[in-house]
C-alpha cells in the first residue's frame, strides 16, 4: 500500500507542479498575501500619525489650548479641517484619525464633566491608542480645575491660569511598538487560510477530474484501492499546504521581516491543525459535487464569505456582535483566534480547546465526506 | 482450461436487473466475443469481472480463484481497455504507459523495458515523448491499449475500442489484438461492429437483457438459424420506400434500410422473392440488384435479438 501510494504521490505532484500556473496559486500567492499586509499595515510603522481636527467651539481658550496640545505632541501632525472634509479624509487614508470638538466642549470642562469630543478613526486601536490616552490625561487634568472651582467662573479661571503657567510635564521612553506587527502577522495568517483553503479544494478536485476522463475507472481497475487514491490525495494536500505554511511564515519573518512573536514551534502545529479541517472540508465539497465546476462553485460560495464572516481580510472587531458569533462555528475564527491569543501572550498549552475545536471540524468534515463516498461511489458512472 | 468462469451472476440496480442469472466461459487464450446492444448488460458483466462493482449473485472465477476473495490476484492478471480513452493529456504517451505500468508494481529496469515495449506494440514507439493532445483518435485508442497491456495481463478486457477511428488506425488495433492472442493472451472483446467480431473472435457469446441467449463458434451461431435466408436488395433511392409493406409479405421476419440496399431476413423454406420484386416496383422503386446472402453473425444477432447491434 505505501508502495502504492508514493507512486501516487509522486504522479501527482510531478503532474501538479509542471503547470506554471499551479506554481503562481500554491506557491505566489500566500508571498502576495503577505506582500499585500504589510502594504496594508506598513505606512503606519513608526511614521507620523496625521490627525485632522474639527473645532465647532468656537474661539473659546480652553479648546483652543487642548488643540495647541495635540499639535504639541510628538510625531502628530495636525490639520484643522470640517466635518465633511474630515471624513472624506479619513476614508481616502489621507487622514489617520479626526478630533471633532463639538460645541460646548469648553463649557463642559469648566463643569468639570468633559464632554462633546469625538475621535474618529477607521484604523482601530493602534492609530487612536496613542492621541486618545495623552488627551484624556490633559483633559482630565483641566476638568479637575473644573470640578475644583465648582461652577465659579473666576476661581476656574485663575487656576486653570495658573495651571497654564506650568509646562504640561510629559516623560517620553520609546518601547517596541508590536501593534503594527500584531496587524500584520493576523492580516497575512488571513490571506494564508484562504489561499490553504483554495488550494485545498483545487487539489481535492483532481479526483472529480479523474472521475470526469476516466482514468479514475483504470485505477481502480488496478491493484490499487479506491482508499490508497483517496489517501495519497490527502497526502499530497498536506505536502502542499505545509510548503505554504513554511514558505510564508518564513517570508514573514526572515525577508519582510515581520515578528509574530510566536515560535515557528507553536505556529506550525496549530497552522497544521487547520490545514487538516481545511483538506476535511475539501473533501466535503468533492464528495458533495457532482462535476469539478460544481465543486469550484461550491467552493466559491463556501469559502470566500466563511473566510469574510471570521475576519480573514479585515479584522473581525469591526464586525457587528451577530456576525462575530457566527463566526464560532467557523475553523477559520479559532486559528485566527489563537493566532491572537498567543500574541497576546496566552501559553500553548492553554489552548487546548481551540486546538479540540479544530481537530474537531477536521474530523467532522472528514467522516461526513467519506460517508457519503462510501453512498455515491458507484462505478457504473465511469464505466 | 477456463480463464474465467462465471456462474449464476446477476447485478441488480434498485428493481432494475441489470444482469440475469450470467454463466459463461471463456477459455484460456481464445479471442471471445461479448455481443450485445447498448444497455444489455455487457459494460456490467465486464465491470464485475474487473471487480468495479460488486455482484448482487453469483460467482466469478479466474484461472480458478475467486475475485471476491482473491480481488488483488484478479486485478493483476486483469487489462482493462475501456470504451471512453482514458489517459492523462498532460503527460507524454511514455509517462501514460509508465504510470499506470507502475500502478501493478513494476519499478526500475522492468518497469522502462515494459512501457517501451507496450509502446512499440501498439506503433508508437516513435511518439514516446510526445502528448496525447496532439494525437489522433486512432493513436489515443493505441496508447489506451499500451497502457492496458504493459503489465503483461493474462486477461485483456477490450470495451469498444475501434470505436470512431480511421480504417488504418482500425486495422492496426484487430491485428494488435490477433498478436496479443498469439503471444498468449485471452482476450474478451466486445465490439459494435459485427464484422470485427466475426473476424477476430474464437468464440461468441450473444447476450440481450442480461442473459446470454446463445453461445459458441461462429459457424455454430450460424447453424442456429438455417432455417432463415438473407436478401439485400440494391435500389436507386428510397424515398417511396415503405418498410411495413414489405413486411407484410408472407415468410418477412425483418427488413431494414442501409443507405440504398433494403436488408430483409425472411424464412428459408417460403419463396417469397418474386412478391418482395412486385411490392418495390408498386411502390415505385428502382431495383439496381439483388442478391441472396449466406447468413451473418448480423443476421444471427437480429434473429435472436429481434434488433440491431446498434440499436
Amino acid at each position: 500500500m505505501l508502495k502504492d501510494m508514493n507512486w501516487l504521490i509522486r504522479k501527482t505532484l510531478n503532474n501538479t507542479f509542471r503547470s506554471k500556473k499551479s506554481w503562481l496559486v500554491y506557491i505566489g500567492l500566500p508571498i502576495v498575501g503577505v506582500l499585500i499586509s504589510m502594504l496594508l499595515y506598513g505606512n503606519t510603522n513608526g511614521g507620523v500619525l496625521r490627525v485632522g481636527i474639527v473645532n465647532m467651539d468656537g474661539d473659546q481658550a480652553i479648546t483652543q489650548d487642548a488643540i495647541r496640545f495635540v499639535e504639541g505632541l510628538s510625531k502628530v501632525e495636525i490639520t484643522l479641517t470640517d466635518e465633511k472634509t474630515l471624513n472624506n479624509d479619513i476614508a481616502a487614508s489621507k487622514l489617520d484619525s479626526g478630533l471633532l470638538f463639538e460645541q460646548g466642549f469648553a463649557a463642559s470642562l469648566r463643569e468639570g464633566k468633559p464632554e462633546h469630543l469625538n475621535l474618529v478613526s477607521v484604523k482601530g486601536a493602534q492609530v487612536t491608542v496613542y492621541v486618545k490616552s495623552l488627551l484624556q490625561s490633559y483633559i482630565g487634568n483641566v476638568a479637575a480645575i473644573g470640578q475644583t472651582a465648582q461652577g465659579d467662573q473666576a476661581a476656574f479661571d485663575a487656576l486653570y491660569s495658573e495651571y497654564r503657567q506650568h509646562n504640561f510635564k510629559l516623560t517620553a521612553e520609546s518601547v517596541k511598538d508590536t501593534s503594527n506587527m500584531k496587524a500584520m502577522t493576523y492580516q497575512a495568517i488571513g490571506f494564508l487560510i484562504t489561499f490553504m483553503m483554495f488550494s485545498s479544494v483545487n487539489l481535492t478536485e483532481l479526483i472529480l477530474k479523474e472521475k470526469e476522463n476516466r482514468t479514475f475507472l483504470r485505477l481502480l481497475s488496478s491493484p490499487v484501492s479506491a482508499r490508497t487514491y483517496v489517501l495519497s490525495n490527502v497526502i499530497v494536500n498536506i505536502l502542499i499546504l505545509l510548503i505554504q505554511i513554511v514558505l510564508t511564515l518564513f517570508m514573514m519573518k526572515t525577508v519582510f521581516k515581520i515578528d509574530s512573536g510566536i515560535p515557528y514551534g507553536q505556529m506550525i502545529p496549530i497552522l497544521l491543525l487547520f490545514a487538516l479541517a481545511a483538506i476535511g472540508l475539501s473533501l466535503l465539497i468533492v464528495a458533495f459535487a457532482k462535476s469539478s465546476s460544481g465543486a469550484g462553485a461550491l467552493q466559491n460560495l463556501i469559502i470566500t464569505p466563511t473566510c469574510l464572516l471570521s475576519g480573514c481580510y479585515f479584522p473581525a472587531e469591526i464586525m457587528p456582535d451577530s456576525i462575530r458569533k457566527i463566526s464560532n462555528f467557523l475553523p477559520q475564527h479559532w486559528l485566527l483566534d489563537s493566532v491572537d491569543k498567543l500574541q497576546s501572550g496566552t501559553a500553548f498549552g492553554n489552548l487546548s480547546l481551540n486546538f479540540a475545536i479544530l481537530f474537531a471540524f477536521a474530523a467532522a468534515f472528514a467522516l461526513v465526506a467519506i460517508y457519503r463516498f462510501g453512498r455515491n461511489n458507484d462505478t457504473r458512472l465511469f464505466v | 482450461m477456463n480463464i474465467l468462469e462465471i456462474r449464476n451472476l446477476t447485478k441488480k440496480f434498485g428493481d432494475f436487473v441489470a444482469v440475469d442469472n450470467m454463466s459463461l466461459s471463456v477459455r484460456e487464450g481464445e479471442i471471445f466475443g461479448f455481443l450485445g446492444a447498448n444497455g444489455a448488460g455487457k459494460s456490467t458483466t465486464i465491470s464485475m469481472i474487473a471487480t468495479l462493482l460488486r455482484s448482487t449473485k453469483g460467482d466469478i472465477n479466474l484461472l480458478g480463484k475467486s475475485i471476491t476473495s482473491h480481488g488483488k490476484f484478479a486485478k493483476t492478471n486483469i487489462g482493462i481497455v475501456p470504451q471512453d480513452i482514458a489517459i492523462y493529456e498532460n503527460m507524454t504517451a511514455y509517462e501514460n504507459v509508465r504510470f499506470f505500468a507502475g500502478l501493478y508494481g513494476l519499478r526500475g529496469a522492468l518497469l522502462q523495458e515494459r512501457t517501451e515495449e507496450a509502446l512499440e506494440f501498439v506503433g508508437l514507439g516513435d511518439k514516446h515523448k510526445s502528448y496525447p493532445k496532439n494525437f489522433s483518435g486512432g493513436m489515443k485508442r493505441r496508447l489506451n491499449i499500451a497502457c492496458a497491456i504493459a503489465h503483461r495481463p493474462k486477461l485483456i478486457i477490450m470495451d469498444e475500442p475501434t470505436v470512431g477511428i480511421d480504417p488504418h488506425s482500425r486495422n492496426y488495433i484487430l491485428n494488435s489484438v490477433k498478436k496479443l492472442n498469439e503471444m498468449g493472451c485471452t482476450i474478451i472483446y466486445t465490439s459494435h461492429y459485427m464484422e470485427e467480431v466475426e473476424e477476430i473472435c474464437t468464440r461468441i457469446a450473444i447476450v440481450d437483457h442480461g442473459k446470454i441467449i446463445a453461445e459458441g463458434t461462429k459457424e455454430q451461431l450460424k447453424a442456429i438459424i438455417t432455417d432463415t435466408k438473407d436478401i439485400w436488395i440494391g435500389i436507386k433511392a428510397n424515398e417511396s420506400l415503405s418498410i411495413e409493406h414489405l413486411k407484410q409479405i408472407p415468410g418477412v421476419i425483418a427488413v431494414r434500410l442501409e443507405e440504398n440496399t433494403v436488408k430483409i431476413n425472411s424464412k428459408g423454406e417460403i419463396n417469397n422473392l418474386n412478391k418482395i420484386v412486385q411490392q418495390l416496383i408498386k411502390d415505385q422503386i428502382e431495383i439496381r440488384s439483388v442478391e441472396e446472402q449466406a447468413p451473418n453473425l448480423e443476421t444471427v444477432f437480429l434473429t435472436l435479438t429481434g434488433r440491431n447491434l446498434r440499436d
